[in-house]
Formats: structure tokens, C-alpha cells, sequence
């Protein structure tokens, strides 16, 4: 009686294991073919990636920016005289306002009598006269 | 037996009878274990089955998964992917791009004829009698056209011709067409590289990985080389301009930093499109620069200077006698720019005097002349990631003549290449720096590099070269704000083994800038032509240093240099800084 209910037992667990094993097997399928799918679908892009780059380089070559930008822009080539040393650049203003000032006009005013600020950009003291800043001499491609 | 025994067994006989047969049939033994051990061989017979099959199983569940896997990778063609090149921006030079080929399966075509009239049709290209003749072959595969447009491919795949089919291949290709084809090099039509950095690339385990067929998919890493591709345009822009202009037969350019040894720019025009390999065939469209070899001309007074300088037994304040020209044998050494008078070293540098020069190198020595140039790596092959390089051409015996003539860079053919690597060490403090063509950072050139002669004798050779723009035969190369310094060189060809009095080569060699060496470039004109602009010279001076010059202005913003306008004369920045040091 008890060996009957056993075999019974097992049986139902061995259809049991059955259906779950298909069931595993399916999902796995499922699954593998998903990653096939992916990993073909990345490699297209990836190829697609290669192909858009190197149209884009085609694009950006520096030849045929230069050739587009001498017929259309009207821009030059830069000259030495056009750059500037940055610790030559003059000190920031003074800032009059503080950002999140609920009456900026009457700050302003309060702070523009202040003595000693300065308005506007002026040069700084030269503590060097070889380091003075010379004026700019024109950029003239003659000389 | 046991059925036909049992059978008998079962009919209804004397017991006698059925005595007889089963002794008859079975002997005298208990039928019990006998049975017994039936059931076990059964038992056993039946496992083993059940083993087969579920090991079967287990191998189909496997492999099933593994031909899923597969499947996703056909029509894709063999291994051919090549890494993606970039300059040092990242900028694409060489990418692998798919492109479809068609192929033929001639066993499976039904019908000749209409096949070869349908892709006829789409392909107009393609030559019919050929097609007819390779679809009619015996063969299993049969490769029918490389390389289709997307729009050619779905042409024929709508219509639907049996035996026919696409595999997608890799297919280089260079955005930037002939900007950089001698650096970069190029690949044969199953993407093995033939030329240049692509050539390198095989050799370093690629070619391997395509035996293998390992090398399926697109490869992760790409290599970045040295060159930045904006001077690259910039210095040839200039030299395809220069070399119409002077309507010589090349132009040629080098950038290289002088810290790390990385070849910036490299340009040999006439080049060629590694879109179109064919047109490297060209003999004139050679990499002048790593394959070919010149006599330098006076540029190399460079070396002689620093050797001389370097060996202590000359100083900026020695003088030669240039008041005739030097007579050795029946060979007479002249001036171009004749003083007729005893010059100083600046002197000798700034007016280019063969006879200075030669001078300066005899009184060194020839043994250490020799050494000097051999140290300097001017006299062996120089060995880069290019896969084309030449031997210098050396004297096989060299004597006080040889001396006297390389003195001043005639007798001694070396790659420009090479000679900007002696150059680079010249005016970087004294280290000679193998170049490269890939990335180096300042740290690596610095701990391959080796000292070949002393700072201080390094700061006069660049006050040397300032001097020479400020006031000497390079004036014309001068751009306010960069402090170039440079030296010229004007070789006379030779023609049929003589020295051709009209045909020359221009060479001129900068240093960017001159007070803290960053760059050198070279700038070289083959025979370039007396024009109306130069006033009936074909001298260097005339041509290659301007053509220097406009490639400074432009290649100086890209490279990060700052103008620094109203310096001092190298006389009061440079020479009085090694003056300050003693």
C-alpha cells in the first residue's frame, strides 16, 4: 500500500520534473535566440556606427571644410598679432550686484559711491616697463 | 530457444517426456537463478538504451543552442577586419566599412542565360561573356562582383534568381582620400595591408589573427598614430601651392616634436588616394622622405657647426680664413655667398660658407667627423613603423675630401627623415629620439632618446638658427611672433653622374621657436624653377624658406605654440642665457 503511494508519488514528481524541464528548455530557447538576435542587431549597428563615421570624416576632412569656408565665410586665416597673452587680459569689473539681491538697483547705488571701487576696465599698475602692454601694431600681411 | 521451449513446455506431455527435453534443453541447473539473472541482463540492456538516449538529448539540447547562436553571423564573409585608425584628435583615418559582394553558385543555377541577362541588366559593368563563363563552370562558389551599392544589391535580390547570393565584406576605407596616404599606407582588395602604418599593423599579429580567422568581427581597439590631421592638410595644402608655383617636380614636409620624437606631419607630394592603390604604383609618387635619399646640401653645416662646436676646439668666437676659395687636389671649394674674408662661426652659419664649413670640419678631424655623423645616426639605415626605408649612401672611403664635402652636404645622400632626427637632437638640448609614427607622450621619447652632444653646444646651434632668420639667408621665413629659427640648403642635383649647375634641391630646415625647441620642420623642393618672383635664383632662400615660413603661420595655432610678439634678438635672449649659465 505504502509502495503504491510512492509510485504514485514519483510519478506525479516525474511528470512534474517533465513539464518544468520543457519549460526551462523553452525559456532558454527563447532566450538564446533573443541573444542571437541582439548580438546581430549590435553588429549591425556597429557597422552602421563605422559607415556614418567615416562619411563624417569624409565630411570633416579639413580640405573640404577649407574649400567650403573660402566660398562662403569670409573669414581669415589667424595672424600672431590677433593672440594675447591671458595675464594680460584686464581684471574683472566689480561686481555691483549680488545675484540674488532683492533690490539691485538701490545695491547698485549704494555701491557705486563706495570709494576706491573702479568701473570699468583699466590697466593694471605696470611693475615692469618691458612688461607694459604695447600697443597692438595693425595686422597688415604687407609688412 | 526460450520461447520454443517454453511452447513445448506448456503442451501437455508425460512427465517423463518433459523431463527429458528439459534436460535436453537446459542441463541440471537451478532455474531460479537463472532467471535471476535474465531479468538483470535486461535490466542492464534496457539502462544502457535509456543512457544513449539521454545523452543524446543532452547533445541535441547543446547543440541546438550553439547552430541558434551561429545562425545570427551568416553572410558574413571571411576574416578581414581591420582595427580603425585615428590621428591624434581621434579623427578617422582608416575605417572598415561592409559592403555586399555578389557570388555565384553555378550547380545550383538553373538557367544560365536568364541569369546572365538579369544581372547584366543591374550591373552594366559587368562583362556578360565573362559571366556566362564562370556561371557555367563546374565550380561550387564563384565570386561575381566585390563591392555593390546598397541599391544594386536590393535590385538583384528582388529578382529572385536561384544560385546567386550576398556576403558582406570588409572594405577599408580612408575619409581623408591622399591627405595622408604615405604615412598611412594601404590594403589589397582582401584587406591586407601592402603600405605604410597599414603594412606595420599586419605585422604586428593581425596577419596572424586573419590565418586564424579569429578576426571575424570589428576589432575593439583602434590604433592612434601620431599625426594630427589638421597640420597634415596645412603643410601639404602649402606644399601642393609651393610645388606648382615653383613648378618643381616634389615638395616635401616633416613635422616632428623635438621632445618625444612623433612625426606630426609627414607629406611627399606628388602622393596618392589609398582609395585607389593603383595609383601608388606611379614610380614619381614615392614617399620621398623614409624611401628616398638626397644630398642635403648646406643644411647639413648644421652638423658641422655642432660637431665643431660640441668637440671644444672651436668657439662662437673662432674664425676661418674664407678669403679663397679652398683648394684640396684639383677640387676648388667657392662660396655662393662669397665675403672674401675671415669669418666668425655665426658668420659661417649665417652666410653659408662652404669654405667655413669645411674649414671647421678639418679642424676636427676625419675619424671624429665620421663618429660624429655615425652618433647622430646619419651614416645607418633609420628604422621606423613604415615598412619603406633606405640605406644612406655613405662613402666607402672616407678621406679629407669626403670630409670637406659632406662639411657642407654633398657626398653624403641620407633620408630627410633621418636628417630631422639629428636636427631634433641638435636643438633639443642634445638627445637623439628614434621618431615614430604612432603616439608617444614627451616622458617615453625623453627615456629612449640618448644624449649625442651637450646642452650649451645645443642653446648655440639654436641661437645659430634664430641669427640665421634674424639676419642670414633664412630672413624670408620669418613670422613675428613665432621666434623661428632655421637653416637653408640648396644641393646641386646629379645629373648623369655630374653635378648639374642649373638643377637643384631646396631644402630648409626650422626649428619652432627658437628659445624652447618644440617642433622642427622641413620643407624640401625638388628642381624647383627660377620664377619671376625670385629674381633668377633657384636658391632655397628664395623658395623654401617662404614656403617655410607660410607653413609656420599656418601649422603654429594648430600645434598649440603661443605668439610672443616683441622678443629680443637672439643675440640678447638666447646667447646672453648661455653666457648667464657660465
Amino acid at each position: 500500500m505504502i509502495l503504491r503511494i510512492v509510485n504514485f508519488v514519483v510519478i506525479g514528481a516525474l511528470v512534474l520534473a517533465a513539464a518544468y524541464v520543457y519549460r526551462i528548455k523553452f525559456d532558454s530557447t527563447v532566450q538564446a535566440e533573443r541573444l542571437a538576435k541582439l548580438r546581430s542587431e549590435v553588429r549591425r549597428e556597429r557597422d552602421r556606427i563605422a559607415a556614418l563615421r567615416a562619411q563624417w570624416g569624409e565630411l570633416d576632412n579639413p580640405a573640404r571644410v577649407e574649400a567650403l569656408a573660402k566660398r562662403y565665410l569670409k573669414l581669415k586665416p589667424v595672424v600672431p598679432t590677433q593672440f594675447d597673452a591671458l595675464d594680460r587680459l584686464p581684471d574683472r569689473p566689480p561686481q555691483f550686484i549680488k545675484p540674488d539681491s532683492k533690490d539691485p538697483i538701490g545695491v547698485m547705488i549704494e555701491n557705486i559711491d563706495e570709494p576706491g571701487s573702479t568701473t570699468g576696465s583699466i590697466a593694471a599698475p605696470a611693475e615692469n616697463a618691458n612688461d607694459a602692454p604695447a600697443p597692438m601694431p595693425a595686422a597688415d600681411p604687407d609688412r | 530457444m526460450t520461447v520454443l521451449a517454453q511452447t513445448l513446455s506448456l503442451a501437455p506431455a508425460p512427465p517423463w517426456r518433459r523431463q527429458l527435453v528439459r534436460s535436453l534443453l537446459y542441463g541440471d541447473i537451478d532455474r531460479a537463478a537463472k532467471a535471476r539473472a535474465r531479468v538483470g541482463l535486461a535490466i542492464l540492456a534496457f539502462a544502457a538504451v535509456y543512457a544513449i538516449i539521454a545523452a543524446r538529448l543532452v547533445m541535441f539540447a547543446l547543440v541546438a543552442d550553439s547552430r541558434i547562436a551561429h545562425h545570427g553571423g551568416a553572410g558574413d564573409a571571411i576574416a578581414t577586419a581591420r582595427p580603425d585608425i585615428l590621428d591624434r584628435n581621434g579623427e578617422v583615418l582608416a575605417t572598415d566599412v561592409r559592403v555586399p559582394s555578389l557570388y555565384g553558385e553555378p550547380r545550383r543555377i538553373i538557367d544560365v542565360d536568364e541569369a546572365v541577362e538579369l544581372l547584366t541588366a543591374d550591373l552594366p559593368d559587368l562583362d556578360a561573356g565573362e559571366l556566362r563563363e564562370r556561371l557555367s563552370s563546374r565550380r561550387g562558389f564563384v565570386w561575381l562582383k566585390r563591392d555593390l551599392t546598397p541599391e544594386q544589391q536590393r535590385e538583384i535580390y528582388h529578382q529572385g534568381l536561384p544560385g546567386v547570393g550576398f556576403l558582406n565584406e570588409n572594405k577599408r576605407t580612408y575619409p581623408n582620400g591622399a591627405e595622408i596616404s604615405h604615412v598611412i599606407g594601404h590594403v589589397n582588395i582582401d584587406n591586407q595591408g601592402i603600405a605604410g602604418m597599414e603594412k606595420w599593423l599586419d605585422g604586428h599579429g593581425l596577419a596572424a589573427l586573419h590565418m586564424a580567422g579569429l578576426a571575424t568581427d570589428r576589432l575593439q581597439n583602434p590604433v592612434e598614430l601620431a599625426v594630427d590631421l589638421r597640420v597634415q592638410h596645412a603643410l601639404r595644402d602649402e606644399l601642393v601651392a609651393a610645388r606648382a608655383k615653383f613648378k618643381a617636380i616634389a615638395a616635401a614636409g616633416i613635422v616632428l616634436n623635438v621632445r618625444s620624437g612623433e612625426v606630426v606631419a609627414m607629406v611627399s607630394e606628388p602622393d596618392y588616394d589609398p582609395n585607389n592603390p593603383h595609383e601608388a604604383l606611379d614610380p614619381t609618387r614615392i614617399n620621398r622622405l623614409t624611401t628616398g635619399v638626397f644630398e642635403m646640401g648646406s643644411t647639413f653645416k648644421a652638423f658641422t657647426i655642432a660637431m665643431a662646436l660640441d668637440s671644444g676646439k672651436v668657439t662662437l668666437k673662432s674664425s676661418f680664413d674664407a678669403r679663397m676659395p679652398l683648394r684640396f687636389g684639383k677640387f676648388d671649394i667657392h662660396d655662393f655667398h662669397a665675403q672674401n674674408r675671415v669669418l666668425t662661426v655665426p658668420e659661417i652659419f649665417t652666410y653659408s660658407s662652404n669654405i667655413g664649413a669645411a674649414r671647421a670640419a678639418l679642424a676636427v678631424g676625419v675619424d671624429a667627423h665620421k663618429s660624429f655623423l655615425k652618433k647622430l645616426g646619419q651614416l645607418d639605415r633609420l628604422r621606423t613603423e613604415l615598412p619603406e626605408s633606405a640605406e644612406p649612401i655613405v662613402p666607402r672611403r672616407w678621406g679629407e675630401l669626403n670630409t670637406i664635402t659632406i662639411a657642407f652636404g654633398h657626398g653624403l645622400s641620407v633620408a630627410p627623415l633621418q636628417a630631422m632626427m639629428g636636427v631634433a637632437a641638435l636643438m633639443n638640448g642634445g638627445i637623439l629620439i628614434p621618431p615614430t609614427f604612432l603616439r608617444r607622450s614627451e616622458a617615453e621619447g625623453q627615456a629612449l632618446g640618448k644624449r649625442v652632444i651637450k646642452p650649451e653646444t645645443s642653446e648655440m646651434m639654436r641661437y645659430l638658427m634664430r641669427l640665421n632668420v634674424e639676419k642670414g639667408t633664412a630672413e624670408k621665413a620669418e613670422v613675428p611672433g613665432y621666434y623661428i629659427g632655421g637653416k637653408t640648403g640648396t644641393a646641386d642635383k646629379v645629373i648623369n653622374g655630374h653635378y648639374s649647375k642649373t638643377k637643384v634641391l631646396t631644402d630648409f630646415m626650422a626649428v619652432l621657436p627658437a628659445d624652447q625647441p618644440r617642433y622642427v620642420l622641413l620643407i624640401m623642393l625638388d628642381d624647383p624653377q627660377v620664377i619671376a618672383e625670385t629674381h633668377g635664383f633657384n636658391t632655397s632662400g628664395w623658395n623654401a624658406v617662404p614656403v617655410g615660413g607660410a607653413v609656420v603661420a599656418r601649422i603654429a595655432p594648430l600645434l598649440g605654440i603661443e605668439p610672443r610678439l616683441n622678443l629680443p634678438t637672439a643675440d640678447a635672449l638666447i646667447l646672453a642665457s648661455i653666457k648667464e649659465s657660465r
